[in-house]
């Protein structure tokens, strides 16, 4: 069953990014979209999170609180040249991993991307999948770290 | 995004780029349901037991630390100190001890402690003899490694104990002086040994514990150096402080996330997380040069016990609040030999023998992988072990012994143990003799615990 709630929240930040006068059946299909992108973290592993949260920030509920072990962060790190990102993207679709956020930013030449993917619906295992991002690394002359969330949360969140 | 561009960096820096890993996933593992009156028999059932409880310890706990994204340096076993399993069996304990090191290269582990005995107050029979045998036992072996707890606060030191162990690493020095008496590196004297502590070469399952455990051993010596050297030259004390108790809490939670995961898998309980600065030989993973970049020219000089107090304490305290289950030894280890910058520190004369000792009193344990010339005897070296035995004791802490007496070798010169073990300087001891303080044996009475000045 859909989450009312979440649905309206996105629609709400499309609307207040794009105006009033966006289109409404292109806005309908991105909200659609984004509700399916981001649909099995908010069920994966059963936990389905309560409906009664309010505030926008711990709406992924339990999932994000503590890490999640089916999410992965990956870092990229090298010089920029064209075909990176793609790349990148790429061994995540093969693998069926979903983009859930992603961040890249290119500095005098130096090239930084972070992704959070996440591998619920994952075919291949997460160590398959870093063995294919270290190849692609190698191979687009880039460094590319895979580390799964939940270290990030340890670490860094009390 | 959840996490700032910062916070990933940092984890990343520390995975990839200064040396954080997780030292140790040691399996604690009761071997006392494997005793019988013949240690033939036990020694096939302790064989049966290893190799079925901890069969997929390596390669679970390589998958978790590849999976998350965290390098497990090592995999290792510690059991019931052997001397309790061969109390009233017929038959040597060297071939127990054997079975159990055989086990260990079956599963795959590199090191197996509890070659031990637990001798504070007195021997048996049994522990007599159990003694006698340590030196064969660790020197035909591999991964075997013993110990001895010789003194606790509340039973005192059990000086013929010591005297004992004197002889012993003598012995076990003699029996491999073609590796530079390697042997010695397995052994560790204890004072209030403790019994869940997952680093080698002092790890045995306690009395105490339950019949398996897992308990992780975090290191990052890197990780703490790299800040405090790019922290402020001004930065006041107590701030340096702070800084390092903030990463000992991040170092300790990536520990527990990786042991929690592998017991779950293992179906083993989660022990302890010991939170311990632990040195590698690689460059930048030490503790002397973490003291160095606090503002000395070298470790070992004046003020550097205040400032591995500071270190100790604060990785401490952020390590307490990142888990409830801090356990073990948890403060930082000196070995001379696995730490670079000590044995810059040792050459150039800066880090002396008696410093180590001093330092003793602030950190685990004091005399720690340090080599000194074979001519020493076996007086001197009991001597040096009852002082830091007395450190322990009158301190109310764990404090331990693990020295080289490296045969045919001279102050000044190295030797060379590679891999972890690194390579040592040979440390002057004193020349005056304390042969006939040892000889009295008997004990020192456990000290009063108030009236403490």
């Amino acid at each position: 069953m859909a989450d009312q709630e979440l649905i309206y929240r996105i629609t709400r930040v499309i609307y207040d990014r794009l105006g009033a006068t966006a289109d409404e059946n292109a806005v309908e299909q991105l909200v659609t979209e984004l509700y399916r992108a981001i649909e099995p973290s908010i069920i994966g592993n059963g936990r389905k999170q309560s409906q009664s949260t309010t505030t926008a920030g711990s709406s992924f509920g339990e999932t994000i609180e503590n890490g999640s072990s089916d999410r992965i962060i990956i870092s990229v790190f090298g010089v920029d040249h064209p075909g990176i990102v793609a790349g990148v993207a790429e061994i995540l679709s093969e693998a069926q991993c979903s983009i859930i956020d992603i961040n890249q930013t290119v500095v005098q030449g130096k090239f930084a991307m972070v992704i959070i993917a996440d591998a619920t619906r994952a075919q291949a295992s997460v160590t398959d999948l870093k063995d294919r991002l270290r190849s692609e690394g190698e191979k687009l002359g880039v460094h590319i770290y895979a580390q799964r969330e939940d270290l990030f949360n340890a670490m860094h969140r009390i | 995004m959840e996490y700032s561009q910062a916070e990933i960096l940092q984890t990343v820096r520390m995975t990839e780029m200064e040396h954080l890993d997780i030292r140790t996933v040691t399996l604690g593992l009761s071997l006392r349901d494997c005793a019988t009156d013949s240690i033939e028999t036990t020694a096939q059932r302790v064989r049966e037991k290893i190799e079925r409880t901890a069969g997929k310890l390596v390669s679970t706990v390589n998958a978790i630390g590849d999976e998350i994204g965290i390098r497990v340096a090592n995999k290792r076993i510690a059991v019931t100190p052997v001397s309790i399993l061969t109390e009233g069996a017929r038959g040597n304990p060297i071939d127990l001890g054997r079975a159990i090191d055989q086990s260990a290269g079956v599963v795959g582990v590199d090191f197996v402690g509890g070659y031990s005995a637990l001798v504070h107050k007195g021997f048996t029979r049994n522990e007599s003899s159990f003694l006698d045998s340590i030196p064969e036992a660790l020197s035909s072996t591999e991964r075997l490694c013993g110990s001895v707890n010789a003194a606790t606060t509340r039973a005192g030191i059990n000086m013929d104990a010591v005297a004992r162990v004197g002889r012993l690493i003598k012995d076990a020095a003699e029996r491999t002086r073609d590796r530079g008496g390697l042997a010695c590196a397995k052994f560790v004297c204890f004072a209030n040994a403790v019994e869940d502590n997952p680093f080698m070469a002092g790890a045995f399952h306690g009395i105490g514990e339950p019949e398996a455990v897992l308990n992780v051993g975090v290191s990052g010596p890197g990780v703490v150096n790299h800040a405090v050297q790019h922290a402020d030259k001004n930065m006041p004390l107590h701030e340096l402080a702070e800084l390092i108790k903030k990463l000992s809490f991040k170092l300790a939670r990536a520990g527990e996330l990786v042991g929690r995961e592998a017991a779950r898998r293992l179906g083993i309980p989660f022990g302890i997380i010991d939170l311990s600065l632990a040195p590698t030989p690689v460059v930048g993973d030490s503790v002397a040069n973490i003291i160095e970049a606090m503002g000395f020219e070298r470790a070992g000089t004046h003020g550097t016990t205040a400032a591995l107090a500071l270190l100790t304490d604060a990785v401490k305290k952020g390590g307490a609040m990142a888990s409830n289950s801090v356990g073990g030894m948890s403060g930082a280890f000196i070995p001379v030999s696995e730490d670079a910058g000590m044995i810059e520190a040792a050459q150039v004369g800066a880090l002396s023998l008696d410093k180590l000792e001093a330092w003793t009193s602030v950190c685990s344990v004091g005399i720690d992988m340090v080599a000194v010339p074979g001519s020493t005897s076996a007086e001197t070296i009991a001597a040096i072990i009852a002082d830091e035995m007395a450190i322990g004791v009158m301190n109310n802490k764990t404090t331990a012994v693990r020295i080289i007496p490296v045969p045919g070798r001279e102050v000044g010169e190295m030797v060379e143990y590679g891999g972890l073990l690194g390579s040592a300087p040979i440390m002057a001891v004193n020349r005056f003799s304390s042969d006939q303080f040892i000889r009295r044996g008997g004990r020192i009475p456990a000290p009063v615990q108030s009236l403490r000045n």
